[in-house]
């Protein structure tokens, strides 16, 4: 198998089969749930009584880390995919990297800000968000490289193909 | 004992990891391999273990009885899983597959340890000796 075919397919039916990989579905939770925390945040500085959004916030934030690791599970099935030593296998390491550093930011994160909440969020924590959102976007640039330039996970060409038969076209090469 | 059952996890989860580097760095989880261990039972197995290692973690910092009978319910499918492959690995151990050569003290010592943190889980979730 050549390599580039070896990164689209599941290295287990696990992983999402064959063009539904479920990595890039669950990302989804931890991203929506930390930039809506920080959107909390931003509003609890903005309204007069925040302890709702303060706690909301958090909750998110505890929301985005079970969802990273969850997606982080099944991102590893489709890094194993990808073959070793090739530009695609270092990008997909520092991905891996700096999304694992920013689930580990969340974490501390949610246990820094512990405790009874009646005021707006912290400066501290805010700021954490702020540099961990920032990352994610850096390594959610990455994941976009390696699934929309490279093709990781992403089925091939001629299956592609397919989807743009028009019916008159299929029903000539049936006669054929 | 919840304590105790976390170190003998962490010792099993490093002897598992150490077997994973090796099935992986042979090429183990490639469609071509010849592998006896198919990918879907070794990352089931390690992605349950990993997923109850957190819940347990959890329920050491927040102390509710409920996470300590999910991490036991957990890890009753990820044994299931172990014993399976464990029956699979002792046949191919002549084949020369990625898994032919997991030393074997690695592969006693993670059963062995495994066999008692799920007692210890059980254990601590039945209140059993305190923390």
């Amino acid at each position: 198998m050549r390599p580039m075919e070896q990164a689209k397919r599941p290295v287990t039916a696990l992983a999402g089969w064959y063009g539904h990989p479920l990595h890039p579905a669950l990302v989804a939770v931890p991203i929506g749930a930390w930039i809506a925390s920080l959107v909390f945040d931003i509003g609890s500085h903005l309204v007069h009584e925040p302890g709702f959004l303060t706690q909301g916030s958090r909750w998110l934030i505890g929301l985005g880390v079970v969802g990273a690791v969850l997606a982080a599970l099944f991102g590893f099935l489709d890094l194993f995919a990808i073959p070793t030593g090739t530009t695609v296998f270092r990008i997909g390491l520092v991905h891996m990297t700096i999304n694992l550093a920013v689930t580990v930011a969340y974490a501390i994160g949610f246990v820094i800000r512990g405790g009874p909440a009646g005021g707006p969020v912290g400066w501290g924590p805010l700021a954490l968000s702020v540099v961990a959102l920032a990352a994610l976007g850096v390594s959610g640039y990455l994941g976009g490289e390696l699934a929309y330039h490279y093709g990781v996970r992403v089925a091939d060409e001629a299956t592609q193909e397919r989807g743009y038969e028009t019916t008159t076209a299929k029903e000539a090469k049936e006669r054929i | 004992m919840a304590v105790a059952a976390l170190i003998t996890w962490l010792i099993t989860a490093v002897g598992g990891f150490v077997m994973l580097g090796l099935w992986i760095s042979r090429g183990g989880h490639r469609p071509d391999s010849g592998t006896r261990l198919a990918p879907g039972l070794v990352f089931s197995h390690v992605g349950l273990a990993v997923i109850g290692l957190v819940v347990w973690i959890v329920y050491l910092a927040v102390d509710k009885t409920a996470l300590a009978w999910i991490a036991f319910v957990l890890l009753l499918p990820v044994a299931a899983l172990g014993f399976t492959m464990l029956a699979r690995w002792i046949p191919a151990r002549r084949t020369g597959t990625a898994e032919s050569r997991f030393p074997v003290p690695v592969v006693i010592g993670h059963g062995l340890f495994a066999a008692t943190t799920l007692v210890l889980v059980l254990l601590a979730a039945l209140g059993v000796g305190g923390r």
